[in-house]
């Protein structure tokens, strides 16, 4: 009986991964449309210059919705990231500007971020709280102690080593754009061929299999946000080192953009379906629209209204799929 | 599906896009009456319309006329730049008068219950007369007001309160002050006639909509050559401001002459996007910002003109204030106070006093403020 079950799932599995991969397609046809679109009331917009740009400004959230990905995909939600991402940013920049090494400076955003998700997944996976619940408590924590903390006063006079950003891989490739490619690429591998990879989709989709199957749910989780808070800290460093001035607050709406990137990018609310392949092309896509508002003359708002309806159709789409996969 | 709704939309917004009108006010202006400056320093500015003195009065306050008086500042919050220079200011005045001693204490966040404690405290212990900041206009009118009522002289200065709750407040800069001094800095660094663009925080955050309709109003009557672009919108938000200032150099190419930033958070990221596009000395960088966050970039020769006003002569013009108002030289419906260094400096707005034009900071003076 298990085995049958466990086959069905297999096979499930299989299919719809299947149909995500013409989701990635969609995605990339999107912003390769768009980008002619824009390109023709504009043609400014299609200069190398501007593109380039544009991959600049956001790779972070792209980076950051690869650990939101993993998270979503495993069952659970994170809305403490953007506070999270303020906070790492601002600590980096004060050990930058109080003489620690550099690299301590860098190391540092990534071990806290490790460290902080780390903890929200303990207290998720063995003390059973739901993860909105716990994230939500976080966010308040970080936002409110970092106000507190710094007084709201802003880091300037960061030493020029500190700006990673700024670094240019064989000068040409700028080094966020390189980091939001490696991020991705090595994550969709892993989450795709290796067991604890697996795991992550196991979980979140059918946890009672993936517990007959060996997994360990908790052990899971608690690795899903540890991996969550290294992608928050490199996209930190990404947001801390792009400008020479860290406002020492907590970025608005940040978490949304990041979970708006997952979603778009076909990764489903419900867990156990999506990859970081989309939610990089959505992070692009999102990115791309918001430069292309102001080419055709439009008010920035609309991002917000465009980012909505963007959530509301890929996720209508989603249930109506699982609809009539239940249904065949 | 998605590509076709992406296209549905575009399509809609840029029917939208067109249909604005390219000779009203800029965006991000609002729609109140404009009181555009001068446009050289010799003219005179129009008078605006007087108006009566508003400010409160302290019940049987000591007549110290001439003698020493002891003040004690409370600003937002103490140990930041900002204040220390307004502080720094008020000891210079002190020094300068030779009969006022005054010191500053308050909280170290800023934070209206605390600053009110502070005030209530030194009510008690008893002085002669405080200086402020408020850190809410509202809230704090009441222990200001108990200030008044035992006789201890009240001015404010970089934060206002309420009117009634103090006598005076000096203010360090209006609309139209600073409006004029940016549009006055972009036509001196990009071009009489070259095009410019805004990047504010939102089209309906109110300073920002009020200077930006001010600048309107000077440009139109001082520098007509000078071409609007566009404003955009960034929030007060690092990233956005500097993704929006690219975009807007991307967007306009070589049209492109002069970027305003209407935030101290739109400012430097304009300038770090001008900076990133190597287009220093090509597109001008003018805006309201602090001197901390702008010095890599005026160091480097990217941004000639930062424009704020001086907070070491806001504390400076503080103390003169509060001496004037003990020895009874300035008295409701004065037109102007004697601010030694500052000369003469004017009444507005019932009980306000103007610390004058805004102050821009160059390389030359910018390493001497730390804010």
């Amino acid at each position: 009986m298990t085995t049958v079950t466990l086959a069905g799932a297999e096979v499930d599995l299989r299919r719809r991964l299947k149909v995500l991969a013409s989701q990635e397609a969609l995605l990339a046809i999107a912003v390769i449309g768009l980008a002619i679109a824009v390109g023709l009331y504009n043609p400014r917009f299609l200069a190398a210059r501007n593109l380039s740009d544009v991959l600049l400004g956001n790779a972070y959230i792209a980076v950051a919705a690869v650990g939101m990905s993993m998270v979503i995909i495993s069952g659970n939600i994170d809305i403490s990231v953007g506070a999270l991402i303020g906070v790492l940013a601002t600590i980096s920049g004060t050990l930058a500007v109080n003489g620690a090494p550099i690299v301590v400076a860098w190391l540092a955003a990534l071990v806290v971020g490790i460290l902080v998700m780390a903890l929200q997944g303990v207290i998720i996976a063995y003390l059973r709280i739901p993860a909105i619940v716990v994230t939500l408590g976080m966010l308040s924590i970080l936002k409110g102690g970092l106000i507190s903390v710094t007084g709201g006063k802003w880091i300037t006079d960061l030493p020029d080593s500190f700006h990673l950003a700024d670094i240019e891989l064989l000068g040409v490739l700028p080094f966020p754009v390189f980091l939001m490619i490696l991020a991705t690429i090595l994550a969709a591998l892993w989450m795709r061929y290796s067991a604890s990879g697996r795991a992550i989709y196991a979980v979140g989709g059918n946890a009672e299999a993936a517990r007959l199957c060996g997994i360990s749910q908790p052990r899971t989780i608690v690795m899903v946000f540890a991996l969550h808070g290294l992608f928050a800290g490199a996209a930190a460093l990404l947001y801390a080192t792009q400008l020479r001035v860290i406002q020492s607050t907590v970025p608005p709406n940040l978490e949304l953009t990041i979970i708006t990137a997952s979603v778009v990018g076909g990764v489903s609310i419900l867990g156990g379906v999506g990859t970081v392949v989309g939610s990089t092309l959505a992070a692009v896509l999102i990115a791309e629209i918001a430069s292309a508002l102001v080419f055709i003359d439009v008010s920035p708002y609309w991002i917000r209204a465009v980012q909505g309806v963007l959530i509301l159709v890929t996720v209508i789409a989603d249930i109506l799929r699982r609809r009539r996969m239940a249904g065949a | 599906m998605k590509l076709g709704f992406a296209a549905a939309f575009l399509s809609a917004t840029l029917l939208a896009g067109t249909a604005s009108a390219a000779d009203k006010r800029w965006d991000g202006a609002d729609d109140l009456p404009v009181n555009p400056l001068a446009c050289s320093a010799g003219e005179a500015n129009a008078a605006p319309a007087a108006k009566p003195y508003d400010g409160g009065r302290p019940t049987n306050a000591a007549d110290k006329a001439g003698k020493p008086i002891t003040l004690v500042d409370v600003p937002k919050l103490i140990g930041i730049g900002y204040f220390n220079a307004t502080s720094k200011g008020m000891q210079d005045a002190a020094k300068a008068l030779g009969n006022v001693t005054v010191k500053t204490d308050g909280p170290t966040e800023a934070k209206i219950d605390e600053q009110i404690k502070f005030i209530d405290n030194y009510i008690t212990s008893g002085v002669d007369g405080i200086l402020f900041a408020a850190n809410d206009p509202v809230a704090i009118a009441p222990v200001l007001k108990k200030a008044l009522s035992k006789g201890i002289h009240v001015i404010g200065y970089d934060a206002n309160s309420t009117p009634d709750a103090r006598e005076w407040f000096v203010n360090q800069a209006e609309f139209n002050g600073i409006a004029k001094a940016m549009i006055d800095s972009m036509a001196k660094e990009a071009g009489e006639d070259k095009s410019f663009a805004i990047v504010t925080s939102t089209f309906t955050t109110p300073n920002q909509a009020r200077w930006i309709a001010e600048m309107w109003a000077y440009a139109q009557k001082c520098h007509p050559k000078l071409k609007w672009l566009e404003t955009v919108e960034a929030q007060e938000d690092n990233n956005l401001s500097f993704n929006q200032a690219t975009t807007l150099i991307n967007k306009h190419g070589d049209k492109l002459a002069g970027l305003f930033g209407m935030t101290s958070v739109a400012t430097p990221a304009s300038a770090e996007a001008v900076t990133k596009a190597k287009l220093c000395g090509k597109v001008a960088v003018v805006g309201l910002a602090t001197p901390n966050a702008m010095k890599p970039y005026v160091n480097a020769d990217c941004v000639k003109s930062v424009v704020l006003w001086n907070p070491v002569d806001l504390g400076y013009a503080a103390t003169y204030v509060m001496r004037a108002v003990v020895d009874g030289s300035l008295k409701p419906g004065a037109t102007s106070v004697d601010a030694g260094k500052l000369g003469k400096l004017n009444v507005v707005n019932g009980s306000e006093i103007l610390l004058g034009s805004p102050f821009i900071f160059t390389k030359q003076n910018i390493k001497d403020f730390d804010f």
